[in-house]
């Protein structure tokens, strides 16, 4: 802090009046405006220009820093939207901290939208220029906040979304720790033939993958191994761990969740048991070991999912059907399949032109409702069928159930340990659907796979891959610096605290915590700067940098005191 | 990490673009972005709301689009095309177009006076042609950079040689009709992420619409149409009229599938028209309460997150019927109201629908020039000339230290695209970074 | 002269600031009236901000943020409503609630912007200016007021708002939920009590009062007034003065 900025009541505020050619000049007195702005209290210099964000507007502005002494900024233009980062770093080429500047809009939500009303428009800007001056007094110089990254990267989950992720991180050059509770990486592609849509040997990506993560230097892989327990934060994660009984504790600075899913017990569901009536999944080993004989083969869709219970598509599970059925017919085409579904998921290029390929080599497709769920009879299937108006009798000797993936049932716990939210159907729920789909709200953790939503191998890796450049964004750096515009508990303020937690609960990047002492602490490196919880704070005692109470207050003071 | 002295180029400004270079910059490695049009925002900038949650696009879109211009990693070409592409993975030289917008960058404010005063009215791609805009234009009102652009095909100065009203008109002096296109050139370029989006098929095989009466029946449009009829800051400012006589819609029909899942025009599914039909559905419902809308479709496919629930809640909540069917033909009566013939799979039996107007869920299909840009990079593309990608590997091209990411190379949603956004850059930074 | 209302809006920065702005980009044009302060969030909007506008004279208060879903800070939006909807309650006690208001405008809307804004101006003029405008205002007026302005920033009605997300939508160690209702007439019950404490406080500041002349001055009854002086007393608020022809008097603390 500077000797000016220091001394509250030796404000110095200069007032910068834009014309913005004929935008607001055309309109409104500017040079009225200025002049009037230079009657304010804490006001010592104004002046209008033609183009404030011009080079001489520009200079202009620093040339007054100089000469008049001042200590706070306000240009009132067009907006801060676009405007407040350039008139930003124009101050603090001038020495001053670019958070004593203030922007005021005059433009786009003033001369621009009363043009047929010069007189109204002329006080509403003079108001304006009035609470802008009002806040920019109160303003305080803000440092950006610096938060120090251990780089190396964690991925819990050795399936192929964690093993992309974690390959990608250490080819990078991050150190990278990746995590599997099995003996063994690899996953659901353990367990599964043939994958879609290329045909290829599910164990040969696998070997594929894990010779690649035996190999590079920065990656150390951690099988049989369990989370204890996370502490910290962005960029300073402890990770409780525990190996075939030996604890230790890895220092990390960011975390990806690519746990994976589980199967759906298929118990119950249409006559499920274990011998001709079998799931996808108990189909694939089946095939591998040449073991099908059967003639007739019905395969049902959406076994256990699209219901009330599990509301959710699964979306591998037509395709796999699809391939499963590909490989008996290729083996033995005289076998008759029948897929009964309710709509067939293939979406894009190549899932169409399988579904294509599927019809073309004779597997039947028969549609079914689901209010009228088809009905497994000894030896044959009922079902439905609503074009014809009547049931459809199938024989089968071999009933396969396209069942769901579920999301794992020790999602909470890890979920807990990370701070961050499971959805409905206890999935990982990401920060936002569209925008950012890889990102937990809780800085530094981030999601990928099937433990997020049912994915097959070709977006698994996709989001693999995701997370890690989400991660890579953080471990690139030594320290980050986040916006200093941040809520904060300040020092003279912790009597206030009465520690009731609530704005814990509001916050929604867990950026408010209690620390080892019980008290509420606000890691700013976190903080977004909404300002909810000082709106919340029971006791007030909350400071929301650059938005303070005080400083709202004022511009209310200021437009409506008389 | 040491800052890298290789820099990736980014081709394409979308919302995928945007992920990938974005990502790129934040991890300390500088981007040049090109971007075709005056403005990046892409597709996801001319869309009202986007599924399944129907958060407002430029809402969500428009703080991505000032990090990208002011990210200091990130140099930004917008109204600029790549015309050269040498070297391998880890090297390459790129030569870019910068296309004169006869308006200076460092001077225009956007205040909009030129385009008040500029006499020529030039069908708005950006709205689908269901306005006009001046000759000299902001690509669309929240684009990014926020500079004018003089059409030069449409400027009466460059055709006829009269006018320069703009010239006048600008109180910055902006307009420099000697503005000359540019070449930059990009040395020690490390890789290169393609993202350039897609067209819809009327954009150029206009005759797969003909058999739904598109471009004969006033009250027939498309779903991007409907998208900007829809948006608030659209053509009819989001109050939604048909075209035949001002009149607000009570009846829509959705048509899914139109040019695509089809033998005689796109073999595959374009993949995100059943979810945004719905959405579509949902909105117009909520400007309006008593809409009753109709969905015709072979499939639906929704099997995102939370997609499926999307959908019950059309259905329960929004007066959404779901037909599954195959459309016969279309037909008008007097008052122009398309009467819809259709096979109801459901009974197998032929019924006919009349209704206010008509929507049109058309065909993703390959960006403009698509096949330039392969050989300019050296890229192989699939059957359907979209961008041939490695088998599991959704963001590898054919060619090492290329990648792709979005629509370009498969349909898909903004999720997906962002997601594959991100991963394109992870193996972009592997490359600059020697892994 | 026709009236011209004097009127105040909270924009969150990231949807409604950007749809005002829009509007101007536009050229959508709409009465002059509003003065806008912009805010990161509405969330940040404390209900103390709305109250002081109206104890200022300020004719109306308008707050705007993202549509539901769309909130920049994921879930903003939602505590500005709950913070609004308490605010709006203390003001029905002294028929100011029909000045504030509360939408949701996006960053496309422009237009409607425009619209939302002409319609409050339009509304408000229906209205007339506020009793507190002027140059002498209801003294009575201010008080209640200024009661609600205290009474909304006290700490238990900042809890009950606070944790009504908590309380309403979680299972408590109990398991139990609270169901909406019960929640809603707590708050009720709430509202009034801290408003007549606060009442109370002011009417203390200038000199020390008994029950009885407290509730003719308040019009409640002075059976309540006393329980409020008893629980008054217990914060450390008020303290029995002295006793005058029988009558406890009793007086503020600072």
């Amino acid at each position: 802090m500077t000797e000016e900025e220091k001394k509250e009541d030796d404000v110095r505020v200069g007032v910068f009046i834009c014309h913005c050619g004929s935008n607001i000049g055309g309109l409104i007195d500017c040079k009225g405006l200025a002049d009037y702005a230079g009657t304010l209290p804490g006001v010592t210099h104004s002046e209008d220009n033609l183009y404030t964000c011009s080079e001489t507007g520009l200079t202009a502005i620093k040339t007054a820093i100089k000469e008049n002494n001042l200590n706070r900024v306000v240009v009132a233009s067009c907006t801060p939207r676009t405007h407040e980062p350039l008139f930003r770093e124009c101050v603090s080429e001038a020495g001053l901290n670019p958070y004593l500047f203030n922007f005021v809009n005059i433009r786009d939500q003033c001369t621009w939208v009363h043009m047929k009303d010069a007189e109204g428009a002329y006080a509403k800007a003079a108001d304006l220029v009035k609470m802008g001056v009002a806040k920019a007094e109160k303003l305080e110089p803000l440092d950006m906040i610096k938060l120090d990254i251990n780089q190396v990267g964690l991925v819990i989950g050795g399936g192929v979304t964690g093993i992309s992720a974690a390959l990608n991180l250490s080819r990078q050059g991050f150190k990278t720790y990746l995590i599997e509770k099995e003996a063994q990486l690899g996953g659901r592609l353990n367990n599964l033939y043939k994958l879609f849509p290329h045909d290829i040997d599910a164990s040969e990506i696998v070997n594929r993958l894990i010779s690649n993560a035996n190999n590079p230097k920065n990656l150390e892989v951690l099988t049989s191994t369990q989370i204890v327990n996370i502490h910290g934060f962005v960029g300073n994660y402890e990770v409780e761990i525990t190996q075939n009984g030996n604890n230790k504790t890895l220092k990390v600075g960011t975390i990806i969740v690519a746990v994976g899913s589980s199967l759906l017990d298929p118990k119950g569901l249409f006559g499920y048991n274990g011998q001709n009536i079998i799931t996808q999944y108990e189909l694939e080993p089946k095939l591998k070991n040449n073991q099908i004989k059967a003639k007739d083969i019905v395969m049902i869709q959406c076994a256990g999912s699209r219901n009330d219970k599990r509301p959710y598509c699964s979306s591998v599970c037509c395709m796999t059907a699809l391939k499963n059925a590909l490989i008996i017919k290729e083996k033995n085409p005289d076998t008759h399949i029948s897929i009964l579904f309710r709509d067939l998921y293939t979406p894009g290029t190549e899932y169409e032109e399988y579904y294509r390929k599927a019809r073309e080599k004779g597997i039947i497709f028969i549609n079914y409702d689901v209010d009228r769920n088809p009905n497994v009879e000894e030896n044959q299937v009922r079902v439905y069928n609503e074009y014809i108006g009547e049931d459809m009798l199938i024989p089968y000797d071999l009933l396969v159930l396209s069942t769901p993936l579920v999301a794992n049932t020790d999602n909470k716990v890890l979920a807990q340990m990370l701070k961050v939210p499971t959805e409905s159907n206890n999935f990982f729920l990401e920060a936002h659907v569209k925008l950012r789909p890889s990102d937990f709200a809780t800085a530094g953790v981030f999601i990928g796979g099937s433990a997020k939503w049912p994915v097959d191998i070709t977006e698994s890796i996709a989001q693999g891959y995701s997370a890690a450049s989400r991660a890579s964004t953080i471990l690139s750096h030594k320290t980050i610096e986040v916006d200093g515009a941040t809520s904060n508990l300040p020092v003279y303020n912790k009597n206030l605290c009465s520690g009731c937690e609530i704005c814990m609960k509001v916050c929604p990047f867990h950026a408010i915590v209690k620390n080892e002492d019980d008290e509420i602490e606000i890691i700013e490196a976190l903080c977004k700067g909404c300002g909810v919880c000082g709106a919340t704070c029971t006791n007030q005692a909350i400071v929301i940098k650059h938005f303070t109470d005080d400083q709202i207050m004022s511009e209310i003071l200021a437009y409506g005191g008389k | 990490m040491e800052k890298s002295s290789k820099s990736a180029l980014v081709i394409g400004g979308g919302i995928a673009g945007i992920q990938a270079a974005l990502d790129l910059a934040d991890m300390g490695i500088h981007v040049d972005m090109v971007e075709k049009k005056p403005s990046i925002g892409g597709r996801m900038a001319q869309l009202d709301k986007t599924f399944p949650t129907n958060d407002c696009s430029i809402c969500i879109l428009a703080p991505k689009l000032s990090e990208c211009y002011r990210h200091p990693n990130i140099t930004l070409h917008a109204y600029s095309e790549v015309q050269k592409v040498e070297g391998t993975a880890g090297n390459f030289t790129v030569e870019i177009l910068k296309r004169a917008r006869y308006v200076k960058e460092s001077e225009c404010i956007n205040c909009g006076l030129c385009a008040e005063k500029c006499p020529m009215r030039v069908e708005d791609e950006f709205d689908r042609e269901l306005r006009k805009r001046r000759a000299i234009y902001m690509y669309y009102l929240q684009g990014v950079p926020a500079i004018m652009t003089i059409d030069k095909e449409k400027c009466l100065w460059f055709t006829k040689n009269a006018c320069r009203i703009c010239e006048k008109a600008c109180e910055k002096e902006a307009i420099d009709f000697d503005q000359q296109d540019q070449t930059i050139t990009l040395n020690n370029v490390g890789s290169i992420v393609v993202a350039t989006g897609y067209n819809l098929i009327e954009d150029f095989e206009k005759e797969a619409l003909n058999i739904y009466g598109y471009g004969k029946f006033r009250n027939v449009v498309t779903a991007l149409e409907f998208e900007r009829m829809e948006c608030a800051s659209g053509p009819q400012g989001g109050h939604i009229k048909r075209f035949s006589d001002g009149v607000t819609p009570k009846k829509i029909a959705f048509l899914q599938c139109i040019g695509s899942r089809s033998d005689r025009y796109k073999k595959y599914c374009s993949s995100i028209c059943c979810m945004y039909t719905t959405k579509e559905a949902m909105i117009a419902y909520e400007h309006d309460n008593s809409l009753e809308s109709y969905v015709f479709y072979i499939d639906m496919r929704a099997g995102g997150k939370g997609f499926q629930s999307f959908l019950r809640r059309g259905a329960s909540d929004y007066n959404i019927d779901y037909i599954k069917s195959k459309i016969a033909q279309i037909d008008i009566d007097k008052d122009e109201n398309p009467i819809i013939v259709y096979e109801d799979y459901d009974d197998g039996k032929i019924k006919q629908l009349k209704v206010d107007l008509v929507v049109l869920a058309t065909c993703i299909i390959p960006p403009e020039g698509i096949e330039d840009m392969a050989k300019l990079l050296g890229i192989e593309l699939n059957d359907y000339n979209f961008i041939k990608t490695t088998p599991f590997i959704p963001v590898e091209t054919s060619k090492n230290g290329i990648f792709t990411c979005g629509c370009v190379h498969e349909p898909m949603d903004i999720p997906r695209s962002v997601t594959e956004a991100s991963g394109a850059a992870a193996r972009a930074a592997e490359v600059i970074r020697g892994g | 002269m026709s009236f011209e209302p004097k009127l105040l809006g909270f924009l969150c920065n990231w949807c409604s600031y950007a749809g005002a702005d829009l509007a101007g980009v536009s050229r959508i044009q709409y009465p002059p009236n509003m003065r806008v302060i912009r805010v990161m969030c509405s969330g940040r909007i404390d209900p103390k901000f709305i109250v002081q506008a109206l104890e200022l004279g300020i004719d109306g208060v308008y707050v705007m943020g993202c549509h539901i879903g769309d909130c920049h800070y994921l879930e903003g939006n939602y505590e500005a409503v709950k913070k609004y909807e308490m605010t709006r309650e203390f003001l029905k006690l002294v028929g100011l609630d029909n000045r504030i208001r509360l939408d949701w405008v996006s960053a496309s809307e422009g237009v409607r912007f425009g619209e939302v804004v002409s319609k409050f101006v339009n509304d408000i003029k229906e209205l007339g200016p506020s009793p507190l405008s002027g140059d002498s205002p209801d003294k009575d007026l201010i008080n209640k007021v200024r009661a609600i302005r205290l009474a909304a920033g006290s700490n238990r009605m900042r809890a009950l708002v606070g944790r009504e997300r908590k309380i309403t939508e979680e299972d408590n160690v109990y398991g139990e939920k609270y169901p909406l209702e019960k929640y809603k007439e707590i708050m009720s019950q709430a509202i009034i009590e801290e408003y007549e404490r606060h009442r109370i406080l002011i009417a203390l500041e200038d000199e020390s009062k008994s029950v009885k002349s407290l509730a003719s001055e308040l019009s409640v009854d002075p059976s309540i007034i006393l329980e409020h002086i008893l629980t008054l007393k217990g914060r450390a608020q008020v303290d029995f003065q002295e006793i005058i022809k029988n009558t406890p008097i009793y007086m503020r603390r600072e």
